[in-house]
Order: structure tokens, then sequence, then C-alpha cells
């Protein structure tokens, strides 16, 4: 008798988020990743680009240098990683309203999400700047501005999920929903946002990214965790795709930024970062990851085909 | 109809209840579970509870805030009107303001679990008998000759043989320093008594003529928090006073942890034994004033109290207890002399400490599966003790395992605004109307109320959640201020209004506040936590538990629906559930009363095994998923998914039918 591979298959799956207006859905599995031998998996991952709305100075020339010419224009950055680098989404971050940075007003940024959103054909992804009564501001006044485009607002967390939570329903956005790097809390924020009345349909899970070196670990057994009670224990709250938010965490690693002349045993700058991107990207894929949000162009090439070829 | 019971039914609920003839209105209305609006605790004092007596006897004691008008057609205040008979008694719209007639509530479920008492040990103790370890013994010597020419300590060891069959008592070296001229300034008829250490008889005092009369010993619980103690009579068996107390040495330190660290300073130790001691012994001094004893009456105590507690009091350094690997000095002790610590009650009185398991799971603990039985009992078991530290045991007669997680000292009233421990004026019951989101409270002694005890937290935490006050993060939802002045924002965070300044007994708002829920969560999570970890290493399910025993100083009562519906118990049936009490104090009162169970004492705390939670990487994340309401998890808390459904469910009505109204 031939050798049959035993199979553990599930009722369950993860909820298919549509995102934007089109087609695009991110989930839909009934597998643990990428086993395709067991069960399906409707949607690929999906790769989202950041974008900044502060022509970012600080970053490692070897990202800032491909990106030079959009640094400073949100819109045409959107563009160019719709049109050159194949992005599936875009994850534009109003950073500029930072209290702690530039402080621009709500109103203001939101404009720069209205623009980027109808510049695109992609569904957009916006992040406020991760500060929490400023964000409340900034992410409601953005779903106005951008209402009929079901973009994915975010990060809602504990402290401003009412408000976050809010604006999407109002204007009919999804929600990314953001824990610590703990499956309970994670789980218990998802609770809170559907009893304040949004659809569980509507939510995607940032459960916090570690890059590689600086807690990697730790979100991969989060979000591997995150899917086994999805699909082994049939949990209801914890059935969103999962985002892994690399491209700022890997490229904050002193490993992936200090230049060769620094650290000359590191090896070759150019690769370095790229590689520390791709490596984090790539692990978390494997861990569960539904969207992986990314910054550098080769980083971003080299994890399509990752992606194409775990897709078989 | 049962003696001494009466039936009463409230209108327009048309709920009846059967209640203790003499029963209070308003407690009879909790019972049944009518919203009444009382805001003063039960004192008179608010007038708000009118109800109008439609039939029956019900008796009036005070009548400050009725008038003659209101008398005649036959209101009277619930808080201060005690059933004398059968009655139907209707609450009129004002007293339940907006609650519409129109909407069912759920019919009442047993409030209280059940409560273990003494008829119970019979079943659950057999090895108990009233054999106390001391006994005094009134001996009549026969006076020395030059034939009978004995040394005094062999002549009462004799008399003592003679009389009692006592062999190879010891005679204490104080005794023998006291004798010569005691026993003949009594003309040799004296009373000796005698303790039983187990290995030995030891004669620890002597008196003059016969004082084997009255005869009394000290039980006590010595709690992180609260130092609960009963002067025990050794002839009946009853107590015959009580006393609790904070401890003294909180002042140094809320917790086991923070008293160790003070405890190495260096008179840190001292000061800490003293406080301790300080306290037991001004509680000894209330029991004493209470009651006819005298302090020559008192032979022996015991006490229990958690490792680091047992440590301080005797003023042995535990400073091992909180370093890895968390070693105690020891886990027995043996009988010494109260006036060795400084407890100076009388000469010769002995004391003994309850035998602990490990650092984090003492005597307290051994004390009260001895005093639950359950080492007796083929029934698996849970025996929980809420207090500072949630400590915990599982088994049954043939194994026994423990755990303790750090549970902070919210449920006995300590770290929250307006906490209190269980006394007069603590608000120990509350319901929320989930319309009006108006409160009825009662208080320990139907005083105005003067903050809130750890039973009336617990109700509080549930009927807030499901009234939809707090969210499941257990926050209170601040934007409700807008339209109910009970909700409010408070200097460190969201508060809910229990009773109003000029209805409390301080004249200061008493509210229960944001960081009061904080810390009540935690509690309740590390609980539960420890319980799911305790089962999970034996690998049981709380279905296979066949019996779920509450130990804790609560005030009355727990309200075991409400401990499930803030997810500190496991949702299972309440039939399963028994409330115990002071377990600890029960350990020590029934240990104090009958030497069988000093031994049966030890054996619990041999046969126990101990499971360290400080190192199990498995708690950290129970932890995390227990701290919500009532958990992460709510599929595992069914009969908690329908209340608060059915609850919302009322609170829209409600708010239809007013909006209807307006």
């Amino acid at each position: 008798m031939a050798f049959e591979m035993p199979k553990e298959t599930s009722e369950s799956k993860i909820r298919e988020v549509t995102l934007g207006t089109g087609d695009v859905k991110v989930g839909g599995e009934n597998i643990l990743p990428f086993y395709l031998f067991e069960g399906e998996m409707p949607n690929r991952p999906l790769i989202a680009v950041e974008v900044y709305d502060d022509n970012p100075q600080e970053w490692s020339p070897v990202v800032a240098e491909p990106l030079k010419d959009v640094l400073a224009d949100p819109v045409a950055w959107a563009k160019k990683a719709q049109d050159e680098w194949g992005a599936d989404l875009i994850a534009l971050r109003l950073k500029s309203t930072d209290p702690k940075g530039d402080d621009k007003p709500a109103e203001e940024a939101a404009q720069t999400a209205k623009a980027v959103a109808e510049a695109v054909s992609i569904p957009v992804i916006v992040y406020g700047s991760e500060d929490v009564d400023k964000d409340g501001d900034v992410l409601k006044a953005a779903a106005v501005a951008t209402e009929g485009k079901n973009v994915v607002l975010g990060p809602a967390n504990e402290d401003n999920y009412k408000t976050v939570g809010a604006a999407a329903l109002g204007y009919k956005q999804t929600v990314a929903a953001k824990t610590p790097i703990d499956v309970n809390l994670a789980k218990q924020l998802n609770i809170l946002l559907s009893n304040l009345g949004v659809d569980v349909g509507n939510i995607l899970v940032d459960p916090t990214t570690g890059a590689l070196g600086y807690g990697l670990e730790y979100t991969y057994s989060v979000m591997e965790r995150f899917k086994i009670a999805a699909l082994r224990q049939d949990d209801s709250m914890t059935q969103m795709p999962l985002i892994a938010d690399v491209g700022v965490e890997a490229w904050k690693a002193k490993e992936a930024k200090a230049p060769a002349a620094d650290e000359p045993a590191w090896g070759d700058e150019n690769k370095r970062g790229v590689l520390w991107e791709i490596l984090t990207a790539s692990s978390l894929l494997v861990a569960g990851a539904d969207v992986v949000i990314m910054r550098h162009p080769d980083a971003i090439k080299t994890v399509r085909k990752v992606i194409d070829s775990l897709m078989g | 109809m049962e003696n001494g019971k009466v039936r009463v039914c409230f209108y327009p609920e048309d709920r009846c209840i059967e209640v203790d003839k003499g029963e209070n209105v308003l407690r009879a209305a909790m019972k049944a579970d009518v919203h009444i609006n009382a805001s003063c605790g039960g004192e008179g004092y608010c007038g708000k509870c009118r109800v109008i007596v439609e039939k029956g006897d019900v008796k009036q004691k005070l009548q400050v805030k009725l008038s003659e008008e209101e008398i005649k057609r036959g209101y009277v205040l619930a808080c201060s009107a005690t059933l004398e008979s059968d009655a139907d008694i209707r609450v009129p719209i004002e007293s339940q303001i907006g609650d519409k007639s129109a909407l069912t509530r759920r019919p009442p479920i047993p409030l209280k679990g059940y409560t273990l008492s003494a008829k119970d040990w019979a079943e659950r103790l057999p090895q108990w008998e009233l054999n106390p370890p001391t006994t005094k013994f009134h001996l009549v010597l026969d006076k020395p000759t030059l034939e009978d020419n004995l040394s005094d300590a062999e002549r009462i060891k004799r008399e003592l043989s003679r009389l009692a069959g006592l062999k190879d008592v010891v005679v204490d070296f104080p005794m023998l320093q006291v004798l010569p001229g005691l026993i003949r300034a009594a003309s040799f008829d004296v009373t000796v008594t005698v303790l039983d250490r187990g290995q030995e008889l030891r004669a620890v005092r002597i008196e003059k003529s016969d004082t084997s009369q009255g005869q009394a010993a000290i039980a006590v619980d010595l709690g992180t928090t609260t130092v609960s103690t009963q002067l025990v009579d050794l002839q009946t068996g009853k107590v015959i006073a009580e006393a609790s107390d904070y401890n003294g040495q909180i002042s140094f330190g809320e917790d086991i942890i923070s008293r160790i660290i003070y405890s190495t300073r260096s008179t840190g130790l001292a000061k800490l034994q003293s406080a301790a001691v300080n306290t037991i012994w001004n509680l000894i001094q209330q029991m004493v004033e209470q009651t006819n004893m005298e302090y020559c009456n008192i032979t022996h105590l015991c006490i229990s109290g958690n490792t680091t507690m047992t440590h301080l009091l005797l003023g042995i350094d535990p400073r091992y207890i909180r370093v890895d690997p968390y070693i105690p000095v020891a886990q027995y002790f043996p009988w010494i002399k109260a006036s060795n610590i400084g407890i100076r009650i009388a000469s010769g009185v002995y004391m003994r400490c309850t035998p602990g398991v490990a650092s984090y799971v003492g005597g307290d603990i051994v004390a009260g599966v001895l005093a639950s039985g359950m080492f007796n009992s083929e029934k698996i078991t849970l025996y929980i003790d809420i207090g500072t530290n949630g400590e915990m045991a599982l088994g049954n007669k043939d194994w026994l395992i423990s755990c303790s997680c750090s549970a902070g000292p919210a449920f006995e009233g300590a770290g929250v605004k307006h906490g209190m421990r269980a006394t007069r004026g603590a608000i120990e019951q509350v319901r929320i109307n989930e319309v009006t989101l108006e409160p009825m409270i009662i208080t320990v002694g139907n005083k105005r109320p003067i903050g809130i005890c750890g039973s009336g937290l617990i109700d509080a935490l549930a009927e807030l959640f499901l009234t939809g006050i707090l969210d499941e993060r257990g926050k209170i939802k601040t934007e409700l201020s807008e339209t109910n002045p009970r909700v409010r924002q408070g200097d460190w965070g969201g508060e809910y209004v229990l009773a109003w300044a000029d209805e409390s007994g301080t004249s200061r708002d008493i509210v229960i506040t944001d960081p009061d829920i904080d810390n009540l969560m935690r509690a309740k999570a590390a609980i539960y936590a420890g319980i799911n970890i305790l089962l999970e290493e034996v690998g049981m399910t709380v279905d296979m538990v066949e019996e779920i025993l509450i130990a804790g100083a609560f005030g009355r009562y727990l309200e075991i629906d409400k401990a499930i519906i803030i997810g500190l118990l496991p949702d299972v049936d309440t039939e399963r559930i028994k409330f115990v009490g002071n377990g600890s104090l029960l350990g020590s009162y029934l240990m104090a009363l009958s030497k069988n169970l000093i031994a049966e004492a030890d054996n619990i705390a041999n046969m126990m095994t101990y499971l360290e939670l400080s190192t199990n990487n498995k708690f950290m994340d129970q932890y995390v998923s227990a701290l919500f309401l009532p958990h992460t998890h709510i599929d595992d808390f069914p009969s908690v998914k329908l209340r608060l459904e059915e609850a919302r469910e009322t609170a829209r009505l409600g708010r239809e039918a007013g909006g209807e109204g307006a």
C-alpha cells in the first residue's frame, strides 16, 4: 500500500477580509501557513509597502537611496510602490502628526491619506504616528477623508480602540488592532472592538513585530499560537488575518543600518539591512502573517519570490 | 409553613420568597432579587426605600422620613421594617425608578453558597473530639511527711499519674521556681495545667485551689492583611468572643515580599514581630474584656498563618523565602511559650503555629484543608483561600497538591479607595438597576455606609459589569457620565458613586474607582489562573472537581454567582461550591479544641505536594487571559454569557420603555 501522508484538517478557517473596494482579499485559509497539502489558502499573503508623509531624514542611506526621488512625496511614493515594485497594498504612515515630531494637524494628514488612496488602485492601510491620543483624532479625520475607500485604519490599541473603532464603523473602514505581543491581549482587543459593534470580519490583528534579533521569536510564537487557536480550537475571536509590521522594525536594528565603516566585521552594508528585512519577513510569513508591511524595494522583490515559491 | 418562617411577596414583580420571621424587608427584597433604591445601607436615613405594605404585619422601627399621611397609607421604609407575618409589599414607582414592571427579571437563584457549619464536621471530621492539648487538673496532694518525702515536683507527678494516668510528665522549669511557696500557701490544694506536646507531657502552670472550671484557648488566623481571633471555652467548645483587625505590619509593607525586605533591615525583623504580637495582644484584650473569662483562664494558643507571617511572628529570619530556590527556615514549629515572643497572657501559656507546606503555602492553608475535611474525603475537592495570597489545594484523602499566587489584599478591602473590613457600616451587598444605574446597597449592621468590604466589592464588580458600566477590561465607561451622575471622571480615572456624601457615614461620596477595579481584577485573575494551573498540573479539568470550597474573610458570605460573573471562580454548578468562611481561623479553632487534629495537621503538611508558580511559565499566560471580564475565553463561562445577554436585553427594553414614557 502506498504511503499516505497524514493530514490534520480543520473545519475552522481564518476570516476572509476584503480590503479596499476591489477584489483584494486577505485570509480565508483553513490551514497553518503554507500547509497546502492539508487544505486551502485561497489568498496569497500580501505585501504592503510603507509610505511616510513626513519625508524621513534619519534613514540609512541603503534604504533612503532607492527612494530618494519620492521620499518627500507620499503620493508619488505610493504610485511607485504600486507600479514599479508590485505592492499589493500601500501602508501609509501619518508620521507627520506625531506630537513628539512635526505635530501636524490631523486634518492635513487626512488630506494626504485621501490623496494617496485616490492616486492608487490598490487598497491602503492608514497608520497614525502611534501616539495613543493623537491617533484617535488623526484616524478619525482619515476615516472621514477616505470614506468609501475601505482603508485599514490603525493601529487601534487598548486605549484608543473606542475612537478608532467608532471611526471605522461610521465610515465603513477596516480596523487593524494592535496589542503588545500576547495572544490573550490580542483576543481581548478583538472582543472589545466587536462589542463596540465592529464586525469581526473587518478586523486585522497586528500582534506587534519584533525584528530578527529583537524579539522575532516572540512574534513568531504569538502568531503561531494565534493561528492554532483559530484553526484547531475554533476560537472565533482569533480568526482574524495577521499583520506583520516588518520594515520599520527591521530597519531599527543596529545590525541592519550600521555603516560598514563602523562595523567592518558585519559585512556589506548594502546587503545587510535588506537581508535583515527579508529574513524577518519570511520568518513571519511562515509563522502566519497574512500581510507583511515592508520598506526596501529589493527586500520586497525577494519576499515576493519567497511567497511565490511557498505557494507552489 | 415552617415555624419561624414567613412568606413575603413583592409587587409589581410578583416575586415571592420565604424568609425568617423578623427579617428586614430590604434584605428580603435583596434575596428575592427585587430592586428597591436604597443608598444609606439600611439606616433609615435616606428615606428612599419607601414601600407600601398591602397585607400582613410589618413592624416599622423608625419613621423619620415618612409623613403621617404616608404612614396612614401603609408606607414603611424597607430598610428599617421587619416582617412579622406573611406579607404583600408593593414597591412604588419612585422606589424602583424606571424599573418597568413589564420587564421580567430572572427568578432569584440561590445567592449565597452553602456555608459549612458545625453539623458538617461530624461527617467531615470524624477525628474531631473535645480533647484540647492543655488540660487543667485539680490535685489535692498528700502533704509530705518523713515517710512520704518525695520532692514537690515528684509529688505532683505522682498525683497526676494516680488521678489521670499521666506518666512521665515533665515539670516546666518556671513552675519549679514558684512551686515550694505556692503549694504550701495553697495547703497542697492546687490546679496544674498539663500540655500534651505530642511527644511529651509537660506541666506548665500551677495555680492555687481548684481553677479547672474556667479554661479557655485562643485561636488565631494570622493573615498578611487581616488578623482574626477567637476566644474559645475549652469546656464547652464554644467560641465566646471574636475580634479581628488589620495586621499592624501593614505599615511596613502591604504584601509578604515587602515585609520580607523590611525584615532584612537592621531592626526590621524585631519591628515586624512586635507589630504582629501587638495586633494579637490587642485582639486578646478586646475579647477578654467582652467576656467574664480572665487572662489566667487562657492556657494555649493555636495560630495559623502563611509561612512568612509565621516566621515573622516567631522572629525567624524569612529572607530565604524570597530568593530562589525559596526555602523557609522550618515547616513544623514546636510548642513554645507565648511569652518567648512577647505575648504575655499568664504564666505557662504555650502556643503552636500550624505547620506549613512550603514557602508560599503555609499553616493557614493546612488549617483550612484540615477544617474543610477534604483530607478525609473520597471526593476530589478544590480548596481556595481568597486572601492576600490566593492559596489553593486540590485533592482528596489520597493526594493533595497546593500552590499560591499573589492576589493582593483587594478582597480584604485594602488597596481599595473606600475599602474596609467587613465591620459595621461596610457595604456588603450591592445591586445596580440595569436601566437607571441606581444602586441598592446593604451594609453590615444596617448602618450608613462608610466603606465597602470584600463581598460588597465582588458584588459591585459583578453588577457594574452586568449593567454595562464596566467594559470587559474592567474600565468604567466614563462616557456614561453624560447621562448619569453616578458615573464620573475622578482624579484617578473613572468612578461610580455607591453612596452620596449626604447618605454616607463619612460625609464623603463612597465611590469605587478604576484603580480599585484594577486591583480587584488582578486579584481575581491571579486566583483563577492558579486554579487552572493546578488543575492542568494534575491533568484534570474543573468538571472533574466534585466540590469547591471557598475560604476567605469576605464578610458574612460570598455570593457565589457574583464570583462566577467576575471570573474569580470557574463557571460550574453553584451547588458544587461551598463556603468555609475563614478556613484558617476555623482550623485554628478546631486544633485548639482537639489535639487529634493537631496531629492531623502535621500529616496534612507532610502529604501535600507544592507547586511553585513563580517558575511556571504558563502562569503569566493564564493570568493575562483571566485579566478580563469574565475571562478572555468567554466560552468557558456559558452561564455568564447568558446573564450578560439578558442584562443587556433588559437594559435595552428599559431604555425603550423609558423613551416612550418621556
